[in-house]
């Protein structure tokens, strides 16, 4: 896999290592966002009532002044749960707040399991240091320093926001080409494609953007690498166009299957020459 | 060139994908109902499932299968992994307390206490930097009472004092409680909390606010004192003033426990040396948090009530002694961890 910087390997104890992507500063920024919206939303909706009932019992008896302060004795209350509470009690019991899952982000411990009270306690309580001075100012900086976007909260805490969301395609998928492939397309294609793994991560990467990129960037990258990797797998025919010859290469490589293909600038070292 | 034949992408997933669906399917009962809806033969099943696909995903990264393959395979043992090896600690107590003799509350009771006593360098600091400008401005300005009108302002001195000078014969009503009571609880817990949090830089947020706190605490006393309304503040504060006073300060020793801890990390990693003190520091902030509950609502409802003055000092008392001999005493020579 290419190690992307946004990516962090965690190793179980089965001395698996299996990857989460961490989430950046400005996904985590809407995510809070979203959380600020609704948890003062619903401070909001319970003050109304509050009030509402203070103010109506307040009018049947004498101690008008008294009901209302007893109303706004229990707002206080609530405006200290929605400032200190809230992050807390969703993470500690979910490892997500309603605005993390809105935004498909997830605490984990940095050993990848899943968070318990006393990491939210410690993660949102830090919180007050990470806002200094103004809008997150130390938090941002914690992240970009720290490899895994951690703000100070999480370092403390021994904390990641990850994507929680997982992959849901078993196979790789056939790349559509339209039209179908030829029959003479089909011949050219070698039976076996054993693609090392520098060739299959560029060739994942490129057909990933395929369709996003503009039909002539595309055949402008596409025909950069086509020429060596067709030598090397011994296409058979010309390469009328260099997008499908990839996407066909490709494909029959993800049906071959194959550990330790030779790195290809050991076979070819004429092809770093052109 | 020597090349190992694995088996191809597809016939792998076609041989494999009914252990993956099966396990896909446990792990989304336990992440949507929990983990204790799985039925016990799905439970047995989880452990060996989740073991053959960490090897698939060893398979799969060694015979270089395409990227949705091993994404797939990298999510489910991921997500597998969480629902398996589960949160660190179910409730805060259960595992924050030392596993002692004692039952799952009383341990929480003895956690905190404990956690206070293995820190107690940080708290004698914390008291220092807290108690001795507190003294300090209470001798001053009593001496000198416009001195106080440096540290907090005139206006917000002038009306406390006449407060005080009132006596409490009119007592509190239940509403003015319940309003005092939320004042204190969103104000003095958000206090703690920062004065906590702040810590992180290397200690010095905390004794900032320590000594802040210290400092105008003792000016206001010491004000009002030398305006002749002595008694009557002190009848006041004597109730919730060791809880209150005692829980500043231990936020303050944790988060001067945790500037410290990064500052001489000694032999660990600054990140290891986090995670010791992190523990202790937890229990601390979070038994600081419930001893200023509790002081805000014996401040709401019994510090300014119409109970006779000696009642009142009495109580106190009697809870600064209830305080010390608990964060000092409980949960001594039980089992340590």
């Amino acid at each position: 896999m290419v190690a992307l910087d946004t990516v962090v390997s965690i190793e179980t104890p089965e001395h698996i290592v299996f990857q989460h992507r961490v989430a950046g500063p400005a996904r985590r920024a809407i995510a809070h966002l979203v959380d600020l919206v609704l948890c003062y939303l619903a401070l909001f909706i319970l003050s109304a009532l509050v009030l509402f009932v203070a103010v109506g019992m307040s009018s049947f008896g004498s101690a008008l002044d008294d009901t209302l302060k007893l109303g706004i004795g229990v707002l206080l209350v609530l405006a200290f749960l929605a400032q200190w509470v809230w992050f807390v009690a969703w993470e500690g019991l979910r490892g997500d707040t309603p605005g993390k899952r809105a935004l498909g982000l997830r605490v984990v411990t940095v050993t990848g399991r899943p968070i318990g009270f006393s990491h939210a306690v410690l993660r949102n309580v830090l919180r007050a240091a990470d806002m200094l001075p103004t809008g997150y100012l130390v938090g941002c900086t914690a992240m970009a320093l720290s490899p895994r976007f951690q703000r100070i909260g999480d370092m403390v805490a021994g904390t990641l926001v990850v994507f929680a969301d997982r992959a849901r395609a078993h196979a790789a998928q056939r790349h559509a080409l339209w039209p179908p492939p030829y029959p003479h397309e089909l011949e050219a294609v070698p039976p076996e494609v054993l693609l090392d793994a520098e060739e299959r991560a560029a060739l994942e990467l490129f057909l990933r953007r395929r369709g996003t990129l503009g039909p002539a960037r595309e055949h402008e990258l596409a025909s950069v690498i086509v020429a060596p990797l067709a030598l090397r797998h011994g296409w058979r025919g010309p390469i009328l166009d260099p997008v499908r010859t990839l996407c066909l290469l490709y494909d029959r490589a993800a049906d071959t299957g194959r550990v330790d293909a030779p790195a290809s600038s050991r076979v070819l070292p004429g092809a770093a020459g052109r | 060139m020597s090349a190992t034949h694995a088996p191809k992408e597809s016939a792998f997933v076609e041989r494999r994908r009914a252990d993956w669906d099966e396990l896909d399917g446990l792990v989304n009962t336990a992440q949507t109902k929990g983990p204790k809806k799985l039925l016990p033969a799905s439970l047995a099943r989880l452990p060996a499932l989740y073991r053959d696909v960490c090897a698939d995903l060893a398979r799969a990264q060694a015979a270089r299968y395409g990227a949705p393959l091993l994404e797939y395979l990298q999510g489910l043992t991921a997500s597998a992994h969480a629902v398996l090896y589960g949160k660190p600690s179910r409730a805060l107590a259960s595992r924050l307390a030392e596993p002692g003799a004692e039952g799952r509350a009383t341990s929480a009771l003895y956690a905190f206490p404990r956690a206070v006593r293995r820190r107690w360098r940080a708290v004698a600091l914390a008291a220092a930097l807290f108690f001795v400008p507190l003294v300090a401005g209470l001798l001053v300005s009593q001496l000198d009472p416009t001195f106080a009108f440096r540290i907090v302002p005139q206006a917000m001195l002038e009306p406390l004092t006449e407060a005080y000078a009132k006596g409490f014969a009119e007592g509190r009503t239940t509403g003015e409680g319940t309003l005092m009571t939320g004042f204190y609880v969103n104000n003095n817990v958000g206090i703690a909390l920062r004065c906590f949090a702040l810590g992180i830089f290397g200690g010095l947020g905390s004794a900032l606010y320590l000594v802040h706190n210290g400092l105008s605490i003792g000016a206001i006393l010491g004000y009002v004192a030398s305006q002749g309304a002595g008694a009557n503040v002190f009848t006041f504060v004597v109730g919730h003033g060791s809880f209150e006073l005692g829980a500043i300060v231990l936020a303050g020793a944790a988060g001067l426990s945790v500037g410290w801890s990064i500052v001489a990390p000694g032999d660990r990693t600054r990140a290891a040396s986090l995670e010791a003190v992190a523990r202790d520091v937890v229990i601390i902030v979070a038994g600081a948090s419930v001893m200023l509950l509790f002081a805000a609502g014996i401040e709401g409802f019994w510090s300014g009530s119409s109970v006779e003055p000696m009642v009142k000092r009495s109580v106190g008392a009697a809870l600064a002694v209830l305080v010390i001999a608990y964060l000092g005493l409980a949960g001594r020579g039980g089992r340590r961890a």
